[in-house]
């Protein structure tokens, strides 16, 4: 027990001093930054650009380690449990809110276990369909989904995939009971409505603009309040008459609770030099999107941000009546 | 002449210098990788990946080919040697690779391997470049009921890779399929067999089922009696190469295996995990001694091995025409060139010919390297087997446990291979074979997604399946194969009767 | 040896497939089965556990009827004991101690799953292993562990 207690002592010994030196020092190693999703998707993509970036503005590399499963839950509840010592931060997008709600047995309370950072991207959706779906635009789209709710099939890529996310709200706007059809992710999604075996879906821009841009998918919409330099004839939902589907993909990198906050502020701009490089926004233009604006990566914006998606989304997900686990 | 000027292109790309160097590096990092054990292709190329990230992006993409195919080869070779695949496809080159390799056979095994997967992967790569887009169009017309019948055929070959008892490679059919169902069902949410626990939310990792009721247990075998690891693969080696006689039996289930695997490859809602599977029950059919299989045929490594290598081939093309990822090593991919600042869609092949192009010719010219670099290689493989097995298999261990770690970071991973590797070797004592349970892990997620998927669009009428042509010709030779199974034993029965009658 | 009249192979495998199949069964029972259009997730998994069931019963019966056509063997008794414990132990132990030090311990325990290593051989194998492994996969391929953990951290 003696024992014990002089270890636990001479921690938190160990780590005033650290606390102290580390404002001059930190970073003095390199960063974990953990990515809840597998390797080479979406998250991970953007995980990768953002931290190579931050990588040459803290001199310290950032490695990215992909944590996956569970819809992300996994990765953030490795890192609700790690040291909060700078080393190792979260990338999550907005998966983070909505398993507050989806996951009713959640091994960590998002509010009280994180520090903010700030926000990295917001990517947008679109509503698209097979290439030969009847309407001519997003009038005469609305018009006939709620004619037709009961035979029109809606694909997503899984429960708490954005894809669903941005499904529950279409119907919810249109007010129509589409028959939802879930894939195992994006992959298996996209390929039967580029071949016609089912008929809409709601997506990100990263996994639509290229398939839009070939004519292999038909787009309607975008879930943004105004329309996207990307597709400019593109109206926005609530052009269409649509009100309520304004979603976006919000990305934010986060810290363990108790993480110093010369770390954060370390973190916090040097997210904002990143996204303020050129280079950066021309990746992300490739990806349908744009970094967020520099009072957009803080912690305080981000903090406010995760706080109204959680209100958000809690009851949209309590309707639906669909949990992860 | 558009194929010979767009091929021209694509050689010229893949065969500058530079590129030539990348896929060289990318294929021997591949293979000296793959060829640890438990590390299969995904580990492989997850590893890797973040090399590749500073490159040209045609530059990049090139050597992840390479990687791909090197890791591919590496991943066979340890099938064969110490039973330990490390993905789906060599699972079954495990089942007669491994037989051939305890009898002494190990070099032969492997040369069949890498010859089969040449010829599979040359004739691949130009089915790729000539038939693409056409081939995309069949791939698209495979909806929900189609997949669902595809793997009722899967199914029923899964029983044929069993050479004991055929209720027993049923019971382990079935049981593959339950575990395979674990984790979260995707309609629902509802946890189905976690055991409460979120790391089994996205059910079974196959790598830890694989090394456990594989790698594990084989291990196990070989530690038993008071003696403990007797020297496992005798020190009889043979000859390393493939006899006049050897080279004969492999030509045609090579061939067989090409053209399934590029079918089936082809397919991206899991067709490819079907094609090494399917080939070897096609073998065992038409072999004219059949019972040779799981003793060391080398048509059941050669058809197979080329079955997989074409599948693997074929699978780039839902990727190159329609930016869409097959399985999780083309996900890995399609991250790397949205990295590089290309988004992967149906454009590619047009805005950027010398990419697309550039591809395909490297991955001919990778498989060349391979065959290349690997025919001299099997010598040293086929000394490391000298190494006494008490020396060998705690390296296997540490090697198969860095493996499973890095898929996914996660140290439950760790403990399903002990778990599987327990569960393995007691069916290893009861003689019940692994190889049905593995196809049955990988099919079951597919089967009853599809089955479900087609319901629903279908309206809950069941006479989709029949209704759809594809759907309906698949269920049709699921009949076929039932009855051609049957057959003999119709036949054994027959005779039987007639003998006690005389 | 007295003359069995069962087959002990098969009168154990039809045990277990019965054990597993009740017990798949039994998980399966508080989940939604669901209509023939709408398939709750557990309609498939009931279904197959009935047939593993089932399955198992026929083996059982099959086993009781014949005669065994070759003996189950020795076991490796040891080998279990020192080599299935290994990757649970790095499992365990990667994150806290580090990698190095859990490859190693490892990497030594599953040595001694073979009476014929000898313990001066066991610790260089380890050695061996844990070098080449943190050379290869720490510093070469760079890939995120934590070489020395944070149980060692003071």
């Amino acid at each position: 027990m003696a024992q014990v207690s002089r270890i636990g002592s001479f921690a938190s010994v160990a780590a005033l001093l650290a606390t102290t030196a580390l404002a001059q020092s930190y970073p003095e190693r390199q960063i974990t930054m953990v990515v809840p999703f597998a390797a080479g998707g979406p998250t991970d993509t953007v995980g990768r650009l953002i931290g190579e970036k931050m990588s040459e503005e803290l001199g310290q590399q950032i490695i990215v380690e992909n944590v996956g499963g569970a819809g992300g839950t996994l990765g953030a509840a490795q890192v609700a449990e790690a040291e909060p010592d700078g080393y190792t931060i979260l990338l999550h997008h907005i998966g983070m809110a909505t398993s507050e709600t989806l996951y009713r047995e959640l091994p960590y309370e998002t509010l009280e276990a994180f520090a903010t950072i700030g926000l990295v991207t917001e990517v947008p959706m679109t509503v698209v369909a097979r290439a030969d779906f009847e309407p001519a635009d997003m009038a005469a789209f609305v018009a006939y989904v709620k004619e037709n709710a009961d035979t029109i099939t809606m694909a997503n890529a899984g429960i708490g995939a954005a894809s669903h996310l941005c499904g529950m709200l279409l119907m919810q706007a249109l007010d129509a009971p589409i028959v939802t059809v879930p894939y195992r992710g994006t992959g298996p999604a996209m390929t039967e409505l580029v071949g016609g075996q089912i008929d809409i879906m709601c997506d990100q821009t990263t996994n639509t603009t290229e398939q839009i841009q070939g004519g292999t998918i038909k787009a309607y919409a975008v879930t943004t309040p105004e329309r996207l330099d990307l597709f400019p004839d593109l109206p926005t939902a609530s052009e269409a008459g649509l009100q309520g589907l304004d979603v976006t993909v919000w990305h934010g990198i986060y810290a363990p609770a108790g993480t110093p906050q010369e770390a954060i502020d370390r973190l916090s701009s040097a997210l904002q030099a990143a996204l303020a490089d050129p280079a950066i926004a021309e990746q992300l233009a490739e990806l349908g999107t744009a970094p967020s604006p520099a009072e957009d990566a803080t912690p305080a914006a981000l903090e406010t941000r995760l706080n109204e998606e959680i209100e958000r989304w809690r009851p949209i997900i309590e309707a639906a009546g669909v949990y992860a686990d | 002449m558009d194929l010979l000027s767009n091929l021209a292109l694509g050689f010229a790309t893949a065969a500058s210098p530079a590129n030539l160097l990348f896929c060289l590096i990318g294929v021997i990092l591949g293979t000296l990788i793959g060829v640890l054990p438990g590390i299969g292709a995904t580990a492989t190329i997850a590893m890797l990946l973040p090399i590749t990230f500073q490159l040209e992006p045609v530059s990049s993409l090139i050597m992840l080919a390479g990687i791909y195919y090197g890791a591919q080869y590496g991943g066979s070779t340890t099938a064969i040697l110490i039973n330990m695949p490390g993905e789906s496809s060599s699972a079954v080159t495990a089942i007669d690779g491994y037989q051939m390799a305890r009898r002494g056979k190990a070099g032969t095994a492997l040369a069949v391997a890498a010859l089969g997967s040449f010829f599979a992967g040359s004739v691949a790569t130009l089915l790729v470049a000539l038939f693409a887009p056409p081939l995309t169009t069949v791939a698209l017309k495979f909806g929900a009921a189609e997949y669902f019948s595809l793997m009722v055929l899967g199914l029923v070959c899964a029983v044929a890779l069993a050479h004991g008892s055929f209720l027993k490679a049923l019971a382990m059919v079935v049981l593959g399929l339950l575990l395979g169902l674990a984790g979260t069902d995707i309609y629902t949410g509802a946890p189905r067999f976690t055991l409460g626990l979120p790391e089994l939310a996205d059910g079974f990792n196959f790598v830890a089922l694989a090394v456990g009721v594989f790698g594990i247990a084989e291990i196990l075998r070989n530690l038993e009696g008071s003696q403990g690891s007797r020297e496992v693969l005798g020190q009889r080696l043979g000859g390393l190469f493939p006899s006049r006689a050897d080279l004969r039996a492999m030509v045609a289930p090579m061939l067989r295996g090409t053209m399934l695997g590029s079918i089936l490859g082809v397919l991206p809602g899991g067709g490819a995990i079907l094609a090494s599977f399917g080939s070897y029950t096609i073998e065992k059919r038409l072999s004219a001694t059949p019972e040779e299989f799981g003793r060391g045929a080398i048509a059941g490594v050669a058809g197979p091995e080329s079955a997989n290598n074409a599948g693997a081939q074929t699978s780039f093309i839902p990727l190159l025409t329609l930016g869409i990822p097959a399985n999780p090593v083309m996900a890995l991919m399609v991250g790397a060139m949205i990295i590089q600042g290309i988004v992967p869609g149906p454009n590619v092949a047009t805005e950027q010919p010398d990419l697309f192009w550039g591809i395909i010719a490297s991955m001919w010219i990778g498989n060349l390297m391979l065959i290349v670099l690997n025919l001299p290689l099997i010598g040293i493989w086929v000394k490391l087997l000298k190494v006494p097995y008490h020396i060998l298999f705690p390296i296997i261990i540490a090697f198969s446990s860095i493996g499973v770690y890095s898929v996914k970071g996660n140290a439950f991973d760790l403990f399903a291979v002990a778990a599987f590797g327990l569960l393995g070797y007691v069916f290893l004592k009861l003689r019940c074979e692994p190889a049905p349970l593995l196809l049955g892990f990988v099919l079951g997620p597919l089967l009853e997604e599809n089955l479900r998927r087609a319901m629903i669009l279908g309206r809950g009428d069941p006479s989709v399946f029949l209704t759809r042509p594809i759907s309906a010709a698949l269920l049709a030779l699921t009949l076929g194969v039932i009855a051609v199974m049957l057959m003999p034993r119709i036949r054994r029965k027959r005779e039987e009767v007639f003998v006690a009658e005389d | 040896m007295r003359d069995r009249t069962f087959d002990p192979t098969d009168v154990a495998a039809g045990v277990i497939f019965i054990l597993l199949g009740l017990a798949f069964g039994f998980s399966a029972l508080g989940l939604e089965i669901g209509t023939s259009l709408r398939m709750g997730p557990g309609y498939a998994p009931l279904v197959l556990a009935g047939v593993l069931t089932l399955l198992g019963v026929l083996i059982l019966a099959s086993g009781l009827r014949s005669h065994p056509d070759e003996a189950i063997g020795p076991l490796a008794w040891r080998g279990a004991a020192f080599l299935l414990p290994a990757p649970i132990l790095f499992g365990l132990t990667v994150r806290g101690l580090g990698f190095v030090p859990a490859l190693f311990l490892a990497t030594l325990l599953a040595a001694f799953a073979s009476p014929r290593m000898k313990p001066w051989q066991a610790l260089a194998l380890a050695v061996t292993v844990t070098a080449f492994s943190t050379i290869v996969f720490s510093y070469a391929l760079g890939l995120p562990f934590r070489r020395f953990g944070p149980w060692l951290a003071q």
